[in-house]
């Protein structure tokens, strides 16, 4: 190495010298028994990542290490285990989003509306220079989204919510669509919105793409799960939709890694974002599995690529495969169900305490906006002190409004005691 | 269509999930009484919003679906089942602690917006590896936003444009050797820039004179792999860290190859300023058949105040998750890091101590330079870097095996009924047919020697092999993937 000079081990102060394996687990196992208490710490807090339950079989089958060892399926014909698993990935997606092709995974939901925006930027060929996004969209994607952008000159303008309801407001977005997009758009919303409200895209939709040129509608979501429930965007006919998948069969792991979810119309397909997975023979005619359309990714297309995206989610692709076959039809459904219902158990028994009120009258699934009506006890302080009584009452919103998640691994004496702990610390 | 499932060895057939009636999961009891168990979703919202139609899952039990996806697996060569020896992969062996320290309940199960004062101990693992590797590299602080290599160069090149525009100058370029990752000049174009491409010399370098043709005050930076993808050492690396400072640009390295330095060498000692580190590579994250991994962004000290947000400070004892970076890129990704990915990485340079850490690096070297000598007798005339040694990864053209009428991909075929991984095929694109290894410290001379042995094989019964479509002996037959391209099926 030349005239490089070599590392003087004294150099490495913080690295202490090796650890035995035994103490190696030590360490770390004192590490976790000192983080909040997986067992005795309720979660209600959601913001775009949610705290489902995860069968055991997830963990028993993405713990093979044929799964997780090997590397991007470059060799088809040794790799049609990742491969396949991948196609059934994207066929649930696909499935439950409603759209016809869903890509092989991105690395999370904000990357994600990121790509999806910039997609959109180049079906237009150089004409769109305004992104409109709805104020309901997850403030930490809308910055992921300005850091890709930042540098060009397109536009982001936001879409305010209406005072009442919390969704899009369509008079507002209309007036923006009109005064700025005469040389294309896109319009970007989240589904369930940020605070937790279902937009109605039923009526959005057709104002959309009523304009000329036709703008894009990009439909984000970080709680998919929803779409059990609700419809998803590609029943409203939304061009591209780019979202978090974390809630399939993957941990929290204190934010990352995550699951990004990407699929659009298949006219779209060739300007998508990541490797997609395809059917197709092999030399004895049998099913077989490849990536297809690669020439728009970066080891073929280089500078001229879709997407600098080579490593993505994939281990996390076949967890929620893995997850979703669990659940079936019936599972998925029920559960989905089963947040809409103890969300709303959970919010009509806080506003009987008259200790809070309900910020948006827009139907919600899982999340809900609140304001704390005693103005001495901000939202900072009142996490703080249900935190110290092992709940994880929320996200902060405001410095009176706080956004509540509940799922299916909140029961109801879970729901009693955030009851009972939010009456003692706020009066 | 599906007779039974025996095929051939212990490979069985599966077919797509499609049965019905039947789930798999045991949904966790609410405690709802039964008149709340039995309403709809229209009791609760509007029903313009309920859907209509249930997304088509598969309807299947928990041991359907064990066996099936156990199947799959059974499909895939892995690291733990194959040499797999994917050139710029570095697909080195995955310790198993790291997967259970990984999978500690508390922490897998942590909310990223767990209040500050809870989560302590995790933010002190992430301020700790930050440490490390600043000793490790001389670098002064690593931003671990970038959820993979590519976002971390990305971020990079952010830093270097937010760089010139604190500086009042806007710099259009940024040089990229022509041996690169792809990655280099798609994240350039990503960030803003126009990548310039410079032309490597005959050793499998580059030249300074070379490099002094493109400088131009509109010279953001370079990108420079180092070793680079013929796993060469820029031997000239100093000197062209010298020729990109003084004229004002800055100098970006690939860290992807890492594992070739690692405890021996410093890269600020190179005159490197930024660096990302691909997790999953070096430091031993696995590559979970494509991910996810983790790309942290490590920057000289001057760069500091440009990494991207949220980060992990920490004063009067007490670790916090900080915004205040002055002139920050802004936000990567949604929370603060890819955790797990962090956990491993963690543990792995726990578990080989600073008295073990440079060796990681020396066996690498020697078990590439192994391959390179043995590999370069079976293959005459196809290692265009012969006289030299290489580092973590050596390079062959497909001279040789021309000779014998077949090509790389053919080669590569043939390799895996042999019982290994092929090496990375036509990378880098500037080596004819190129076969690019990458060994790893992980690997026995033994397994080397199996695979050289493959190798001299091959070449042996090449006349007889040429006839065969290769691979026979995997589950599927070569992937047709023209037809796949002809007419795509997504789903």
């Amino acid at each position: 190495m030349g005239d490089i000079p070599l590392i003087d081990e004294s150099l490495l102060e913080t690295l202490s010298s090796c650890m035995d394996e035994k103490t190696l687990y030590r360490f770390f196992s004192d590490i976790d028994s000192n983080l909040p208490d997986k067992n005795k710490f309720s979660i209600f807090a959601g913001g775009g990542i949610y705290n489902h339950f995860i069968p055991s079989a997830v963990d028993s089958l993405i713990s093979r290490s044929e799964f997780y060892t090997p590397y991007t399926p470059y060799q088809p014909e040794v790799s049609q285990g990742t491969l396949f698993a991948l196609f059934e990935f994207q066929s649930m997606i696909a499935e439950i989003s409603g759209m016809d092709v869903v890509n092989a995974s991105m690395y999370d939901g904000a990357e994600s509306l990121a790509e999806a925006v910039l997609m959109s930027i180049r079906l237009c060929k150089g004409n769109n220079n305004l992104i409109l996004i709805s104020e309901g969209v997850n403030p930490r994607f809308v910055s992921v989204v300005k850091t890709f952008i930042g540098d060009t000159d397109i536009k982001i303008e936001n879409v305010v919510l209406d005072d009442k309801t919390g969704r899009t407001n369509i008079e507002d977005l209309k007036f923006k669509l009109k005064s700025k997009g005469k040389n294309g758009a896109t319009v970007v919303v989240q589904q369930p919105n940020y605070f937790g409200v279902i937009e109605d895209l039923e009526e959005l939709e057709p104002v959309i793409h009523g304009f000329n040129p036709r703008p894009f509608l990009i439909v984000s979501s970080t709680e998919p799960y929803s779409f059990g429930v609700i419809s998803p965007p590609g029943f409203y006919n939304a061009d591209i939709f780019a979202g978090e998948g974390n809630s399939f069969g993957n941990y929290m792991n204190f934010g990352g890694p995550l699951l990004g979810l990407f699929g659009a119309k298949k006219e779209y397909v060739r300007q998508m974002p990541g490797r997609i997975v395809g059917k197709t023979k092999d030399s004895r005619n049998k099913d077989a599995y490849s990536f297809i359309l690669s020439t728009r990714e970066q080891h073929i297309r280089r500078g001229a690529a879709t997407s600098n995206i080579c490593t993505n989610s994939s281990l996390n692709a076949v967890r929620a495969a893995i997850y979703l076959s669990l659940c079936s039809k019936e599972g998925f459904s029920e559960i989905s169900l089963l947040n809409l219902k103890l969300s709303h158990i959970l919010k009509e028994k806080l506003l009987k305490t008259k200790l809070f009120k309900l910020l948006y009258s827009g139907d919600f699934f899982n999340e809900f906006s609140l304001r704390i009506l005693n103005s001495s006890v901000n939202v900072a302080k009142f996490i703080k002190e249900m935190a110290k009584r092992e709940i994880l009452a929320g996200i902060e919103i405001s410095e009176s409004d706080i956004l509540i998640s509940v799922t299916e691994n909140n029961s109801l004496s879970d729901i009693d005691g955030y009851i009972k702990n939010a009456k003692a610390v706020l009066t | 269509m599906l007779k039974f499932p025996g095929i051939k060895g212990l490979f069985f057939d599966e077919e797509l999930l499609i049965s019905k009636g039947v789930m798999g999961i045991s949904i966790p009891c609410s405690g709802l009484n039964s008149s709340d168990l039995k309403k709809s979703g229209r009791a609760y919202i509007d029903k313009k919003f309920v859907r209509k139609k249930a997304p088509r899952l598969p309807e299947v039990s928990e041991p359907t679906v064990i066996r099936h996806f156990t199947r799959l697996s059974s499909w895939n060569m892995s690291v733990d089942s194959v040499f797999y020896p994917l050139g710029s992969c570095t697909m080195k062996y995955n310790p198993k602690i790291n997967e259970c320290i990984a999978s500690l309940g508390n922490m897998k199960n942590l909310h990223p917006l767990t209040p500050d004062f809870l989560v302590q101990p995790a933010l002190k693992i992430i301020h700790d590896f930050n440490l490390i590797l600043c000793e490790l590299t001389g670098l002064a602080e690593f931003g671990f936003a970038p959820q993979a290599g590519a976002a971390g160069e990305f971020s990079g090149l952010k830093i270097i444009r937010k760089y010139f525009d604190s500086n009042g100058e806007s710099r259009k370029i940024i040089l990229i050797p022509d041996s690169s990752h792809g990655t280099n000049p798609a994240s350039s174009v990503l960030a803003g820039f126009t990548p310039v491409e410079i032309k490597t010399g005959k050793d499998g370098t580059l030249n300074v004179e070379d490099v002094k043709k493109y400088i131009s005050k509109d010279v953001a930076g370079i990108m420079i792999t180092n070793p680079n993808t013929f796993g060469i050492f820029e031997k000239d690396i100093k000197k062209i860290s010298g020729i990109m400072h003084e004229n004002g640009s800055l100098v970006y390295m690939d860290g992807a190859n890492f594992n070739a330095f690692i405890g021996n060498v410093r890269i600020s000692d190179m005159g490197i300023d930024m660096v990302q580190f691909n997790l999953h590579k070096t430091f031993s994250a696995p590559h979970g058949g494509g991910g996810p991994g983790s790309g942290a962004i490590g920057v000289a000290d001057f760069l500091k105040k440009y990494l991207p947000v949220p980060y992990v400070s920490f004063s009067n004892a007490r670790y916090k998750i900080s915004e205040d970076k002055e002139r920050t890129i802004g936000r990567i990704a949604p929370f603060l890091c890819n955790f797990a990915i962090i956990v491993r990485a963690y543990a792995y340079l726990l578990s080989l101590g600073r008295d073990n850490i440079s060796s990681v690096s020396e066996i690498a070297i020697l078990n590439a330079n192994y391959i390179k000598k043995k590999l370069g007798k079976i293959l005459k005339d196809s290692d265009p870097f012969e006289k030299g040694l290489c580092m973590h990864e050596c390079v062959f053209n497909d001279a040789a095996l021309e000779k014998s009428d077949i090509s790389t991909v053919e080669f590569a075929k043939l390799l895996i009924d042999y019982g290994f991984h092929p090496p990375t095929i036509y990378f880098p694109k500037n080596i004819h047919g190129a076969i690019m290894i990458e060994p790893t410290e992980t690997e026995s001379v033994k397994t080397l020697d199996g695979f050289i042995k493959a190798v001299g094989a091959i070449k042996f019964k090449i006349k007889k092999l040429k006839a065969i479509k290769s691979p026979q002996k995997t589950k599927v037959g070569r992937v047709n993937e023209v037809l796949a391209n002809k007419h795509p099926i997504f789903k």
